[in-house]
């Protein structure tokens, strides 16, 4: 109950809890569950709406409901994974509907072995941060290299996840199974992001990066 | 070669059905015949609606359903907002079914 307390926006924080006064929302959550029969994916595929059956290229039915908003992949092994849910309940009672879709088409579905997957959630910590400074002190978890993707990939180790930090300040946070995990790994990482933000000045070292770049492309034409 | 046979069930396609049964029924064709003249129909269609239809038809309203399978998409389409040329009109419920002509060439 707290939790939802502390979704909304404009609820106050559990600075107790989350003493940076930031709380990750979450985008996405990934669930998995067995519905322990065998499924014939083309009659699921005539039959039930807003679903996708294209075997050549995927073999799983691809279905769609509108509350809550989530996309499942049904396996003809039985086997289903729910994505896109914004909460742990809401991913369950999406993958609860979609038995029961199944169900409803003649198959004997069962809901077995419920779990959480993934949990995604992002924020703004509302400065910019230098990255370069980040992922030399922090080289053991870090991965920067701005020329195949603009943020740094940082590996946390406890708990076990990974962050992607971006120049503008935005955080997106994956790989938790539970979301205390989530807002762990937050709160391990804002005060190394409050130390390496960028003071928004005029000759910052990215500025010289860009008359390099002049002299470069002078240089070479 | 293969054809798509959905433009049967078209308003055409429904009246030549009808016309070749009645032939059929008054021993003035043979059944063969009356199957090779739909099988031409079908070609025909898919033929004209390429190469004689220029005009450009925009659908917009509220995806009601879709499904995905044999190749063929099922669209149910609610509110929808039919525009051509000038021409705009509003359509309750509407089902799109669509067939991919690159199947054809195959």
């Amino acid at each position: 109950m707290a939790d939802q307390v502390l979704e909304g926006g404009s609820q106050p924080v559990d600075l107790s809890k989350h003493p940076s006064g930031i709380v990750p929302t979450l985008q996405n959550i990934v669930s998995t569950v067995n519905l322990d029969c065998k499924l014939d994916l083309k009659a699921i595929a005539l039959q039930a709406r807003n679903a996708e059956y294209n075997p050549k290229r995927f073999a799983a039915v691809i279905m769609r409901i509108r509350e809550p908003k989530t996309t499942a992949l049904i396996f003809a092994s039985g086997k289903m994974v729910c994505t896109g849910a914004k909460s742990e309940q809401q991913s369950k009672l999406a993958a609860r509907k979609y038995a029961r879709i199944i169900q409803k088409l003649g198959f004997p579905a069962k809901f077995k072995d419920f779990k959480i997957q993934n949990i995604v959630g992002s924020c703004d910590v509302k400065f910019p941060i230098r990255l370069e400074g980040l992922a030399y002190s922090h080289g053991a978890f870090s991965s920067y290299e701005p020329e195949l993707f603009p943020g740094l990939i940082y590996r946390m180790k406890q708990p076990k996840i990974v962050l992607l930090i971006f120049v503008s300040g935005k955080i997106v946070l994956t790989g938790a199974k539970v979301r205390d995990e989530t807002y762990t790994a937050f709160e391990n990482i804002y005060p190394v992001l409050t130390e390496f933000r960028k003071n928004q000045q005029f000759g910052t070292d990215g500025f010289d990066d860009n008359v390099m770049g002049e002299n470069w492309e002078k240089g070479s034409s | 070669m293969a054809t798509f046979e959905l433009y049967r069930r078209s308003t055409i396609g429904m009246c030549l059905t009808e016309t070749l049964d009645e032939m059929v029924s008054n021993g003035i064709l043979s059944p063969e015949l009356a199957i090779q003249v739909l099988v031409q129909f079908d070609k025909s269609m898919t033929e004209a609606l390429d190469s004689q239809v220029k005009s450009k038809v925009t659908i917009k309203g509220h995806l009601h359903t879709y499904r995905f399978c044999d190749n063929v998409w099922t669209f149910i389409v609610q509110d929808a907002m039919f525009k051509y040329d000038d021409i705009q009109e509003n359509v309750g419920q509407v089902k799109i079914v669509a067939c991919d002509s690159k199947l054809l060439t195959q």
